[in-house]
């Protein structure tokens, strides 16, 4: 069963009071629509780690929901965050795959596709995207990122860091 | 490992879930209203402070404020009051929900400083008097004294929240603690110079905002 966005923001707004049937519905929901939303933009290996540290975060922040609010952007600006947190302290695993594939959560694709990463990105110049997609998220090296590129491994150390300056402030941007 | 349980959850993300659950405990929203009534209460703290040490202007006292007094008061007030409720509003985060309002306010609030420099292209000397008015250590002591105030006690509250634009929160801080401290000092401030406003209120702001910028976003990390 999936639970659509008004749903969601009655249970969060009944396991703000307590209610643990609800609050497990909505955990539930939120692990799956995260492991989606990760999918393809952090290696399989570390894209666990950061939905349980995601769901950390909705847990110590659920005080901070609005029940008469979507529920989704709310989730989504919280997912950003840690992502963006998550790409910032230099997570790599070079020896992983990204896995592009999509089967659980694609009957969400729409809505992610409006809220998602990619919409962030694309608010990046090509080659800060570039920079970050190789080797925060593909985990090359500086030195193999910049081969891929063209560009100088300076030149991929300072798109990289003002990408991610730029993907931080912008968290809640559409 | 096959597509299907490329997606599944593991077994660590499930006892996670279990974890949350036994953990939950019934919890009381971050609500803006008690941020805004954060920062009215602070602005009261400041102007209990200041009154007995600095006074307030006779007009102000007798409850009709001249007509710069009430043009800067309006244009301090706006500012301050719309970038607070954009970082209080930021306390509960969404995506697309970020307010801008606030840039029409300091739009409005930057009206005093290009005032100013339009009088000055056109052959006004800057009164050497604003430059060195023996007022202007009070001006940035009392207004910045009461930006801290204001600008503490709203990270405090702001902590509680799950402020995703960190950055900008800080700004954001800083210019609504620089103008509503200003706004407390302005009331008893006896120019009723244009210039003055536009030198020495700005800088206060100024400072305020960029002191906001570099000490809020580090207390507001999660």
């Amino acid at each position: 069963m999936r639970a659509d966005d008004t749903t969601m923001s009655a249970l969060m707004g009944k396991a703000q009071k307590g209610d643990a049937e609800a609050y497990r519905a909505v955990l539930d929901h939120s692990r799956k629509w995260l492991t989606g939303f990760y999918r393809g933009r952090i290696d399989p290996a570390g894209a666990d780690d950061l939905v349980q540290e995601t769901l950390m975060s909705v847990h110590a922040k659920r005080g901070t929901y609005d029940p008469s609010r979507p529920f989704l952007p709310w989730l989504a600006a919280i997912a950003r965050y840690r992502w963006v947190d998550r790409l910032r302290r230099g997570y790599r695993r070079p020896e992983s795959e990204l896995d592009e594939t999509l089967s659980e959560g694609d009957h969400e694709a729409e809505v992610i596709a409006r809220i998602s990463i990619d919409r962030m990105l694309a608010q990046l110049s090509d080659a800060q995207a570039e920079a970050i997609r190789l080797v925060k998220i593909e985990g090359l090296t500086i030195a193999e990122a910049s081969g891929r590129t063209g560009q100088s491994e300076s030149l991929v150390k300072v798109n990289i860091h003002r990408g991610l300056k730029k993907l931080a402030a912008n968290v809640e941007s559409e | 490992m096959s597509k299907a349980n490329n997606v599944m959850s593991s077994p660590a993300t499930n006892s996670q879930v279990d974890r949350l659950v036994a953990d939950l405990v019934p919890v009381s929203r971050v609500r803006a209203r008690t941020g805004l009534l954060i920062v009215a209460a602070a602005m009261l703290l400041a102007f209990m402070v200041t009154v007995p040490i600095f006074g307030v202007r006779p007009d102000v006292a007798a409850l009709r404020p001249g007509e710069m007094v009430l043009l800067r008061s309006g244009a301090l007030l706006l500012m301050g009051v719309a970038a607070a409720w954009a970082v209080i509003a930021s306390s509960s985060p969404g995506v697309g929900s970020r307010r801008d309002g606030w840039r029409w306010a300091l739009a409005a609030a930057l009206l005093f400083p290009a005032t100013s420099l339009a009088l000055v292209l056109g052959g006004t000397p800057f009164p050497d008097g604003v430059l060195h008015a023996s007022s202007a250590p009070w001006c940035l002591g009392i207004s910045l004294a009461s930006a801290l105030t204001i600008g503490s006690m709203l990270t405090a509250w702001l902590r509680r929240g799950a402020v995703t634009e960190l950055n900008r929160a800080g700004w954001l801080t800083g210019l609504a603690a620089g103008a509503l401290g200003t706004f407390v000092y302005n009331l008893g401030c006896a120019s009723n110079s244009v210039h003055y406003v536009a030198l020495w209120y700005g800088l206060a702001v100024g400072i305020s905002a960029v002191a906001g910028r570099l000490l809020v976003p580090r207390a507001l990390r999660w």
